[in-house]
């Protein structure tokens, strides 16, 4: 299942931002700052959602290739919708690859503000930590209720 | 002719790609017209002479499926080509879409060349290429 998470989350990075995320071992060590969290509910027979933590740094770079536009050119609330975009994107795309039942749908995506210093990074059976050259990258699928 | 096209998807930024990836596209295109959700578009619909419907399936207020639906139960509207442009990649999920009158999907990530190749299938001879026209382009 982590498999087709991190394929989806390279599949939209390389598309969409020209951006090439690493799976290094150091990457839990890349957290610092402000960050944006942005997630997809996924709602079906069981509750889950599926998300990315960034630091703001990299949403501004990614806002920036996505727009075409110079990193300070970039509005805050254009770089938010881009991680709510971008997690709506590799939820999409996990599903797909996961051949995930019908009955499973996805609603509007969610995002909040949060320091990212402030944080525990682990990655574990349902987090996972990569790097995007200095920049730390979580992606997550986790149960709600 | 110039296409009048409305882009249906409630993110604000993919709104403004989509739009950018039309303008380089070579589509004729006239104006852009741009709605945050189903409701939005009608709205657009009832005032606009729209020739091309470009939409999300997963919005909130009125979602794709039921833009489709009032679009395809309306006389004035129910020929408008729509191409959903969308997260959703499961066939079982697109397959009814396609019977009941989208003309085709473009899964996000996409890019700009899928959306080109799509529309250039689906209107034909309203295709105006350019030379060069997706070369050296900042997308």
């Amino acid at each position: 299942m982590l498999e087709n998470l991190k394929a989806a989350t390279f599949e939209v990075l390389e598309t969409m931002f020209f951006i090439f995320p690493e799976g290094l071992e150091e990457a839990a060590n890349l957290f610092h700052g402000p960050g944006l969290r942005a997630w997809v509910p996924l709602v079906g027979p069981k509750n889950f959602r599926i998300g990315l933590t960034l630091p703001v740094s990299l949403a501004r770079e990614m806002a920036a290739n996505f727009l075409g536009l110079e990193k300070d050119e970039v509005p805050p609330d254009r770089m938010e919708d881009v991680v709510k975009e971008t997690a709506n994107m590799v939820a999409g795309s996990f599903l797909t690859k996961e051949q995930v039942p019908e009955a499973y749908n996805l609603k509007p995506p969610e995002a909040l503000r949060l320091d990212l210093d402030a944080q525990d990074w682990q990655e574990n059976s349902h987090h996972l930590l990569l790097a995007v050259e200095d920049a730390g990258l979580e992606v997550f699928l986790e149960k709600t209720k | 002719m110039a296409y009048n096209v409305l882009i249906v998807d409630d993110s604000a930024t993919m709104r403004a790609l989509v739009r950018k990836v039309l303008k380089i596209s070579g589509l004729d295109l006239g104006e852009c017209f741009e709605g945050a959700n189903g409701l939005e578009a009608l709205e657009i619909l009832k005032e606009n002479w729209i020739d091309l419907v470009l939409s999300d399936l997963h919005m909130p207020e009125m979602d794709g499926a039921a833009l489709v639906k009032a679009l395809r139960q309306n006389n004035l509207w129910q020929t408008i080509p729509v191409v959903l442009i969308t997260t959703e990649g499961r066939q079982e999920v697109l397959a009814p879409f396609l019977e009941n009158g989208v003309q085709a999907y473009i899964r996000k990530p996409f890019r700009p060349e899928d959306i080109k190749e799509k529309l250039q299938s689906i209107l034909g001879e309203a295709w105006v290429p350019h030379a060069g026209e997706l070369e050296g382009c900042d997308f």
